[in-house]
């Protein structure tokens, strides 16, 4: 009797602090144990939330500063930064090359490796095996010669259209720049001989008016009154005249001001448009080159072997030397995506420099690829605790789901601010 | 006695407020969900979407070096929206069947769970059924997929189409006044910022920039942001549905209540 009534005690008060407690009933009709948590709410109250703000400003300000078009430079600051772009380009070329060169040798060593590893368990020893590792060596040589011969002449050439294409562009960026130039200089002319003109007109018309006012000032006897109407009158021809001049001029200062920007834009187009024609056909140029290249170096096969290797060796040597062409085609692929990235990044700065909008270059543009990296991992992992934090809530108080980034609610139970105490309550 | 007949009395009244009709409903169950970053990492879906790639990068391309003869704005944005549909055929083409076996796979295991909606992983934080296995299973399977006989059970998670909401005139047209808005801005700002000299008058630029933008979306965007929600959740409240999500997290299921959002808009 004495445990019921405990029993009872117990029930007694559990409800009540389950009702005191207490917060939502989580199974009412309208929650059936939905929650969902606003969790861009949650995150501004994160402790690392000032942080993901600083990295938001720092891409900001610098996605704003590469927003519009640049501040025109003079030509002295065109060509020391032509010329600066020009020896980065020059350097990435050299870096490429002889990372390839690089990669070359060590794949031929490794091939002959294989190749003697290849003999030397097919059983082939003394001078079938010297012929044939002097095969391999003569090949790898050969192919060496011929590669060291071909990237140099393949950079010679890379250079010699990379200058070209410069001096096309930054020659094709001065006519475009001086051709605008001229037509503003004509359109300014063609106004002030307007203003001119209506100057002229306005004296004409207003001679007749303007000299019977000064014949009648002359006459000495004429009394001070009528004298001062007809200075008045005089003053008001006078500035009536002067302020047509003045509306002309101010409205004609309005129509250059307009003409310059139209100007601007429309060169600025013309400029991208041919300094991006004159590229593409360089690098067309570039590539057409590149591919003779690879075809003669893809020419230079092994050498013959020997006729005293027999035919199962002879294919086995060939597939050795098929494959180590293979791995070396495809890691220098890399290699030459490396040098194309930073070739096309360079190209863009060196259209900005010439007016085009291609957003953040080099530096800044690495800066922004960063501090975007940066903020994507901040925001995932201040997302992640939210989300851990989130569902150890709804665990404890019973819910059975909990959604984020909703539309809208019309039932179901917001956690958000139970979330935020609970975030912010870890940092204190 | 009195004493124990109290407390008796009390867990009795208790037990009947919490048993009360109304006060207590089956809680929400039948919802999956599905993790579709999982999805897009099978072989099948990697080799689509390099092919496909392949394919943009061929594109661009072509594009580019069309774009550059082109003689006005307009050929440029004919030009553009020529290699946008290609684009879009091609998608079509080589992601299209493996999209709707996805989809024809998840009905069939929503189906099986009797299941009123499947949302993407990403909404759900706590709670709910994942059917991503299950869904990659029938998916791989070499047999055909027999669509489900039945539609989903009705949900109380309804869902509606942002993109649909963004084509309502006020709407539209709000959004491209604040776009409009912000490349003006963007110059204006870009132009003070590249003449900043020191750090502390870029962040005073940068600072001037963002207040400029939010008062003017407060201005034009935030009624229309809060018009939409209150109309949704007042569409909700009417069908007795719980939580409103967006179109693009659903996979599965729902009640679409777009129409009636864009009604209580006024279109």
């Amino acid at each position: 009797m004495r445990s019921a009534s405990s029993a009872l005690a117990l029930l007694g008060i559990s409800a009540i602090l389950s009702l005191a407690g207490c917060g939502p009933n989580v199974h009412s009709a309208s929650v059936r144990g939905t929650g969902y948590v606003r969790l861009d709410e949650v995150v501004k109250h994160h402790p690392l939330y000032a942080q993901l703000s600083q990295l938001d400003d720092a891409i900001a300000a610098i996605d704003l500063r590469y927003a519009g078009p640049q501040v025109p430079l003079g030509a002295k600051q065109m060509a020391a930064q032509t010329a600066e772009l020009n020896r980065e380009l020059r350097a990435a070329q050299i870096r490429a090359n002889k990372v390839l060169a690089q990669k070359q040798h060590d794949y031929e060593v490794r091939e002959n490796q294989a190749v003697q590893s290849a003999l030397a368990a097919a059983g082939v020893h003394g001078e079938g095996a010297l012929a044939a590792a002097q095969m391999s060596n003569q090949s790898a040589q050969q192919a060496q010669q011929a590669a060291q011969a071909a990237n140099s002449d393949y950079m010679a050439y890379q250079q010699n259209v990379v200058a070209q294409d410069n001096a096309a562009s930054s020659s094709v960026a001065r006519q475009l720049q001086a051709q605008a130039e001229q037509k503003y200089r004509a359109k300014a002319e063609q106004l002030q001989q307007g203003e001119t003109d209506l100057s002229l007109r306005l004296t004409q018309q207003d001679a007749t008016q303007r000299l019977a006012i000064k014949m009648r000032l002359s006459n000495l006897a004429m009394d001070p009154a009528a004298r001062k109407q007809a200075e008045s009158q005089l003053a008001d021809i006078n500035a009536k005249e002067a302020g047509e001049v003045a509306a002309q001029r101010n409205a004609d200062a309005e129509t250059l001001r307009a003409y310059r920007a139209q100007l601007d834009k429309e060169t600025g187009a013309s400029i991208r448009s041919q300094v991006g024609s004159i590229q593409s056909q360089t690098t067309a140029k570039l590539s057409e080159h590149r591919n003779e290249v690879t075809a003669q170096l893809r020419g230079i096969g092994p050498a013959a072997p020997p006729p005293n290797l027999s035919p199962n060796v002879q294919a086995q040597i060939a597939k050795i030397h098929r494959q180590f062409v293979g791995q070396f085609q495809a890691d220098a692929k890399k290699t030459i995506q490396e040098y194309n990235e930073t070739k096309s990044d360079l190209d863009q700065q060196f259209a900005a420099l010439h007016g085009a909008d291609v957003g953040a270059t080099g530096a800044a543009g690495k800066e922004l690829v960063s501090l975007r990296k940066r903020r994507g991992d901040l925001y995932a992992q201040i997302v992640g605790q939210v989300q851990r934090d989130a569902a150890h809530i709804a665990q404890d108080r019973g819910f059975s789901i909990v959604f984020v980034n909703i539309d809208a609610a019309a039932g179901g139970y917001d956690l958000t601010n139970q979330v935020i105490k609970d975030v912010e309550s870890q940092h204190e | 006695m009195k004493y124990r007949s109290a407390l008796f009395a009390a867990a009795a009244i208790l037990l009947g407020i919490a048993l009360a009709p109304g006060a207590i409903a089956a809680d929400l169950t039948d919802v999956g969900y599905v993790d579709q970053a999982d999805l897009a990492n099978l072989p099948v879906f990697v080799n689509a979407n390099g092919a496909l790639a392949a394919d943009k990068a061929r594109l661009d391309a072509q594009f580019n070096g069309m774009v550059k003869r082109a003689r006005s704005d307009a050929q440029r944005q004919q030009l553009a929206m020529q290699f946008q549909q290609q684009y879009t055929d091609r998608q079509r083409e080589i992601v299209g069947p493996l999209f709707q076996r996805a989809q024809l796979a998840i009905a069939a295991v929503a189906a099986t769970r009797n299941l009123s909606i499947v949302v993407d992983k990403r909404i759900v934080i706590y709670g709910g059924q994942d059917v991503t296995k299950d869904v990659e299973a029938v998916f791989s399977s070499s047999q055909a997929i027999v669509p489900p006989s039945a539609t989903p059970p009705p949900s109380p998670i309804g869902f509606v189409d942002q993109t649909a909401l963004d084509g309502i005139p006020k709407v539209q047209s709000a959004n491209n006044a604040m776009q409009q808005f912000e490349t003006t801005q963007r110059q204006i700002f870009s132009a003070k910022m590249a003449q900043a000299r020191s750090d502390s008058d870029k962040r005073q630029i940068l600072s001037d920039y963002n207040k400029t933008v939010t008062d003017k979306q407060n201005q034009l965007l935030k009624p229309l942001v809060d018009q939409t929600r209150s109309a949704t959740a007042d569409v909700a409240r009417k069908k007795s549905l719980i939580l409103v999500v967006d179109r693009a997290d659903v996979i599965y299921g729902g009640t679409d209540i777009t129409t009636d959002v864009q009604n209580a808009l006024g279109k």
